[in-house]
């Protein structure tokens, strides 16, 4: 016989007690771990269906305009290209794609065409829209994490790969947007003059309701040779991940590039914070209701068990357990209540996210292990927080009672 | 010597008034001796036995058990006292529903650094000795009354205790089943030899004693 057998023999007395009072924190670590499950998984939907609304950050020099995001690199001033280079060996997470890009307006026959000089591949990862065209064959889809399988898609296993200028639009090749194709009426294969170099009409790109419907795209460094603007870009268009923004990414870009302009897309950045702020808010919440309703359930719980054992503990006392060992068998049962309603939790929880994840909010949830500790934590803390005043209390209860009782 | 109390007093208060549950209290008990403790009801035979015990303080005086201070020693300290050299038997037996015989028999050697065997060795020879070996894994429910009091006399024994305090033992007991828990009481004080103080209110309980002494409104007569 010793302290923990005495605590589990009297477990075993009172099951029906026990699981009322697992059933409490049980039921609110489900919830917790419940809707955690989800909406780690929904910001994670969010922030990609954010990125692949295209690049988000743009890469200005000092003395550019603003005014309008999405042509503020026609006839911006320019800044070098080796900018791509710093920005790409400063490792800053968060950075998926670099699209480097110089821009002028210039003259075919008699429209007005804006000449945009890309690197091809990164300017497609960039335009979600252009996917869908099949330029490259291959579908990019864009992702915060890294390591996701989504930048392995294109056989690149590292991701820096993924950053790397590749040219893959032969140097007197070009891509037509939709309108001005119409315009100039151009087709795949025609040849067309610009700035007195014969280049081919590598694709007619499909319309996409944007800007770049009006733009012919030739290879970067063609453009600069043609424009006779050497090693220059007018702007360096990046993927962020939008929780990385959210997390000062566009400071630690202005740290990298100080004498450049970054700004990005601030609808875009606003609904990624609101929606974590509002999922964390969601998960607070439940948390402090936790940590109330179950605190005080336990408690009730635990000074109702006292109470039955009333006579019980004051024998304990007589026979010579003093109050600290008191306190201990009290904690001890409440510890054991935690970790039961942590683990039982945990699982109602995950189980309960994963079966309602994708019902709800077309989702699948996967288990977060890491969420275990959590669950544990919180359960264990309210266990034991709820079973203080029973347990001191328990501990005040004088051995006499016993006696004068009989 | 193993007991003194010296001027030991007790006093509530109660809305009508003062009450002296103790008062000028002061003897003396004998290594082996079996004393009974009888008075009329509120005469505060229980309070003796608890301010004897530590379990409630005394309002002045002095009580002694084998040189230890009662009366000033620490709440740590009268659990220790009081795990290692007190045995209670109580009218309504006090055992833990849940816990068989032999496991309420081991309650007091929880705290003891026993090996577990040393412990089950121990209860079960106190077993023995009230004869309820047979009984030492069923339950207080599944035992009579008088075999419920006898596991509780085991249990007091099971720690080898100075001296066992007794409050009323046979209170909650037939005739029949009182007299052989008075007689076992009986050989276990000349048998073992330890110190019994035994509380009763009844005339033929207070005879198995060897000195008696009677409480009238607080104090000795």
């Amino acid at each position: 016989m010793n302290i923990r057998k005495l605590v589990w023999l009297e477990f075993r007395q009172h099951k029906s007690q026990l699981i009322s009072g697992l059933l409490a924190i049980t039921l609110g670590i489900a919830v917790i771990v419940g809707i955690r499950s989800i909406s780690v998984v929904s910001e994670k939907a969010v922030a990609v269906n954010l990125d692949n609304l295209g690049a988000n950050i743009l890469v200005l020099p000092q003395a550019s305009n603003v005014d309008n995001y999405y042509a503020a690199d026609i006839d911006a001033p320019t800044m070098p290209e080796e900018y791509v280079d710093r920005i790409v060996s400063s490792n800053l997470q968060g950075v998926d794609n670099l699209s480097p890009k110089l821009t002028r307006r210039t003259m075919i026959g008699n429209e007005n065409v804006v000449l945009t000089g890309i690197l091809p591949k990164n300017e497609v990862t960039s335009k979600p829209l252009w996917q869908q065209s099949g330029i490259l064959g291959n579908e990019l889809k864009a992702s915060c994490a890294p390591d996701n399988a989504a930048n392995k898609s294109n056989g690149f296993e590292d991701e820096k790969l993924q950053r790397k200028s590749i040219d893959s639009l032969g140097t007197n090749e070009c891509l037509v947007g939709s309108v001005i194709a119409t315009k100039l009426k151009l087709a795949e294969g025609n040849p067309v003059d610009i700035l007195g170099e014969k280049f081919t009409v590598g694709r007619v790109l499909n319309e996409t309701g944007t800007i770049d419907d009006d733009r012919i795209f030739i290879h970067l460094h063609k453009a600069q040779e043609i424009l006779k603007i050497p090693g220059q870009v007018s702007a360096i268009e990046i993927m962020g991940c939008c929780n990385a923004i959210s997390d000062g990414l566009l400071s630690k870009l202005r740290n990298v590039l100080p004498d450049t302009r970054v700004t990005t897309i601030g609808q875009i950045v606003a609904t990624q914070i609101q929606t974590n702020k509002m999922m964390n808010k969601v998960s607070l919440i439940f948390l402090i209701i936790i940590i109330f309703v179950g605190g005080i359930s336990i408690g009730n719980f635990m000074w109702a068990n006292i109470n039955e054992r009333h006579k019980e503990i004051g024998m304990f006392r007589m026979i010579g357990f003093n109050k600290s060992i008191i306190y201990q068998m009290i904690l001890a049962k409440a510890l054991v209540l935690g970790i039961l309603g942590g683990i039982i939790g945990y699982i109602l929880g995950t189980l309960s996210g994963m079966w309602l994840g994708p019902e709800l909010a077309g989702l699948p949830v996967n288990p977060i292990p890491m969420l275990v500790l959590v669950s544990l934590s919180i359960s264990i803390g309210v266990s034991l927080i709820g079973s203080i005043i029973p347990a001191y209390l328990a501990g005040r209860i004088e051995p006499f009672n016993i006696m004068q009782e009989d | 010597m193993i007991l003194k109390t010296n001027n030991l007093c007790k006093k509530y208060q109660h809305e009508d008034g003062q009450v002296n549950a103790l008062n000028n209290v002061s003897f003396e008990v004998n290594k082996g001796d079996f004393v009974t403790i009888t008075g009329a009801s509120g005469s505060g035979k229980t309070t003796l036995l608890l301010t004897l015990a530590g379990l409630i303080k005394s309002t002045s005086g002095q009580v002694q058990i084998n040189g230890f201070d009662v009366i000033s020693a620490s709440d740590r300290k009268l659990s220790e006292f009081r795990k290692d050299h007190i045995g209670f038997v109580m009218q309504s037996f006090a055992l833990i529903p849940y816990l068989t015989a032999i496991e309420n028999v081991m309650l007091p050697l929880t705290l003891s650094k026993l090996s577990k065997d040393q412990k089950y060795k121990k209860a079960f020879n106190m077993l023995q000795l009230v004869d309820l070996e047979n009984r030492k894994n069923h339950l207080p429910k599944e035992l009579s009354a008088g075999q419920q009091q006898r596991v509780a006399i085991a249990r007091a024994l099971v720690n080898s205790p100075t001296l066992i305090l007794a409050d009323e033992p046979t209170g909650n007991l037939d005739p029949g089943l009182s007299s052989d828990i008075l007689h076992l009481l009986k050989k276990i004080n000349q048998q073992e030899n330890i110190t019994i103080l035994m509380v009763t209110h009844s005339p033929l309980a207070a005879e198995f004693g060897n000195r008696k002494i009677n409480l009238i409104n607080g104090e000795i007569n």
